[in-house]
């Protein structure tokens, strides 16, 4: 392989190689390396405490990796706060509790970083943020509170926030495990909708339905390791791997 | 009291059950309501039935009467109000109040919370207080502070005291929670120092002890020095207030902030500072309150205001027994400040928790 970032590929989206992350002596997460291709679609799975969310946290600097390389969009993930910066610009994220700022109205939300960050204009990021919410199938509410809609409206305006900054990548962290059963699969609908644009996507997830879907690989990881990578079809069917089996058997039959 | 018939039933019976219930319940009720008449009707003879007001009949009316002596307000009020202050020059004093009080319930209007607005008002309502208070300029002739007093001065003190120390604890708020220790602990020191020492020994060192530790061109006049003072204690009580306000503000509201792109600056202004504002609230009023109230200490430095100057009011000759309504008076004037401060911090309330389910 190519060493990376001295040709960067424009077709790489994002690179991680031989990355370690420690909380304290905890080694959260050990030599990942993961390529991501512009417009892929990945689902990362694995038990609780395996690293998943501290992974995706490290590609937008939410979390700091202590060794190995991160390179988003041919930009070195690195202290260099610039870098930082720019890699949110272009990165972003929907969170399990969907972190609305219950302060705003839903297009307050909405409008916020578009006009902070990339200093568009209050008119043109409000038409944005209506077409956002409007593909999220939700424009009725952008008046209202965040405090006033259910879970599963809360988490698609989530997602309509994050991309009216325009974003080429989308991390997603459990969008759905804080929701009611019966708001999920609207969630879910969405994020098919979005994968079907062409968005790359990185989704930490159990949803196997939509894993089955969307998802170009899966990724499972264990005690902050990547054990396999294979696309859906061989990951759910024909994993040789005796710690896959055992997490699958047990999230497809609770 | 035929025209309440149709509610009268209901809430007869409604009187009946909650204080007459037993024939114990009886007594007690009926012996409160007698000592509430008394009480009540002994009040009122005093301020106002038999009261008298017109200070044209001089002390010596008020002696004969047995009511409230209220002509020693309409003689005294202007010390009261305006102390040792030049008396041809008091309009000045006035104006100078009303500015401020202007100024504050300006600053108090959501349509003016917008940076620009706010240092406009502030910046014209203290030049206009300054201007008009201390004079040398545009034909007023001058006044020094040792001269300003009564209510002007309290309202000075307190204002100037609010403008320095609420940003001053937002600072040290933020940088209580840095994460490098060595400022997070340091900034902690100071506030649990400045915290434990009583107000009185703050003011009296800024007051007193400092102008022989400063260089002379750092000393300022000694009502700035005991402002800062009172400031610098403002600022260590509300810094907690609000760093107990950030603290219920939610981890993920950051990171969410974070992931957007937003800067520092942004997250604290936009996210974090506005939630935890809305939760610090009830107490930030309450901190007000008590560092309106507590204004009246500076009278331990040899400075004139309100409640002093309500002292010299009554304190020569023919006044000297008429302190209670002096009192009464002063009291009154603080109860309005303060009292439309928990009204304000009322409504903030109410506006805040647009959008809480
Ligand atoms: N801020 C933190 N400090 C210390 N340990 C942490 C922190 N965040 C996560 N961990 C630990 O790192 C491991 C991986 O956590 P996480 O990435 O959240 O797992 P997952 O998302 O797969 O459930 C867990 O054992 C967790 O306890
Ligand atoms: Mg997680």
């Amino acid at each position: 392989m190519a060493t990376l970032a001295q040709s960067p590929n424009p077709d790489i989206a994002l690179r991680i190689e031989g990355m370690n992350k420690y909380f304290g002596n905890f080694h959260a997460l050990r030599n990942i390396d993961l390529t991501v291709t512009r417009g892929e679609k990945i689902v990362v799975c694995g038990p609780s405490g395996s690293g998943k969310s501290t992974m995706i946290r490290c590609i937008n600097r939410l979390e700091e990796h202590n060794s190995g390389r991160i390179v988003v969009l041919g930009t070195e993930l690195n202290d260099d706060v610039g870098n930082i910066d720019e890699i949110r610009r272009e990165v972003g994220m929907v969170f399990q509790h969907f972190n609305l700022f219950p302060h705003m109205s839903v297009l307050e939300n909405c409008v916020l970083a578009p006009m902070l960050v990339r200093k568009l204009p209050r008119q043109q990021a409000e038409e944005m943020a209506l077409r956002f919410l409007e593909k999220v199938r939700i424009p009725e509410q952008a008046s209202k509170y965040p405090g006033q809609l259910s879970g599963g409206q809360q988490q698609r305006v989530a997602i309509a926030r994050a991309l009216c900054m325009q974003p080429q990548i989308m991390l997603f962290d459990e969008p759905t495990s804080a929701l009611d059963p019966e708001m999920i699969s609207e969630v879910l609908d969405v994020m098919v909708t979005l994968a079907a644009d062409g968005m790359t996507m990185i989704c930490v997830t159990h949803e196997m339905g939509f894993a089955r879907r969307v998802a170009d690989r899966v990724i499972f990881m264990d005690r902050g390791e990547i054990i396999e990578e294979a696309p859906p079809e061989t990951f759910f069917t024909a994993s040789r791997n005796e710690r896959t089996r055992q997490f699958l058997s047990q999230i497809l039959n609770h | 009291m035929t025209d309440l018939a149709p509610p009268a039933p209901g809430m007869l019976e409604d009187l009946r059950r909650r204080f007459f219930a037993s024939p114990l319940q009886a007594l007690v009720s009926l012996l409160s309501l007698g000592l509430i008449a008394l009480v009540g009707w002994k009040l009122l003879n005093w301020a106002l039935l038999s009261a008298v007001f017109d200070p044209s009949q001089g002390a010596e009316a008020c002696h004969r009467a047995a009511g409230a002596c209220w002509s020693v307000i309409a003689a005294r009020w202007r010390i009261i109000l305006f102390g040792l202050y030049p008396y041809e020059e008091q309009w000045r004093s006035a104006l100078a109040c009303v500015a401020v009080v202007a100024m504050t319930v300006l600053s108090c209007i959501p349509a003016f919370w917008t940076g620009r607005r706010i240092a406009a008002i502030w910046l014209a309502g203290t030049t206009v207080f300054y201007v008009l208070m201390k004079g040398g300029v545009l034909g007023l002739s001058y006044v020094g502070e040792e001269s300003w007093g009564g209510l002007a001065l309290t309202l000075f003190i307190f204002v100037a005291t609010c403008l320095i120390g609420f940003p001053l604890s937002i600072v040290l708020a933020l940088l209580r929670r840095s994460e490098l220790p060595w400022i997070s602990r340091t900034t902690g020191l100071i506030i649990d120092a400045v915290r434990s020492l009583p107000l009185i020994s703050i003011l009296f060192t800024f007051a007193i002890v400092l102008p022989f530790a400063l260089p002379h061109w750092l000393q300022g006049d000694k009502l700035y020095r005991v402002i800062v003072g009172s400031a610098l204690f403002f600022a260590a009580y509300q810094a907690e207030i609000v760093r107990g306000g950030m603290q219920g503000v939610a981890h993920g509201q950051g990171e969410a902030a974070m992931a957007l792109g937003l800067s520092y600056w942004q997250r604290v202004s936009r996210i974090l500072l506005p939630q935890a504002m809305r939760n610090a609230l009830p107490a930030t009023i309450n901190q007000f309150v008590i560092s309106f109230k507590e204004t009246s200490l500076v009278v331990i430095v040899g400075f004139f205001e309100i409640i002093a100057s309500g002292n010299a009011a009554y304190g020569t000759g023919e006044w000297r027994f008429a302190y209670a309504e002096v009192y009464t008076f002063i009291a009154f004037i603080y109860f309005v400040f303060v009292f439309s401060l928990s009204r304000y911090g009322a409504f903030l309330e109410r506006r805040m928790s647009v959008g809480e389910r």
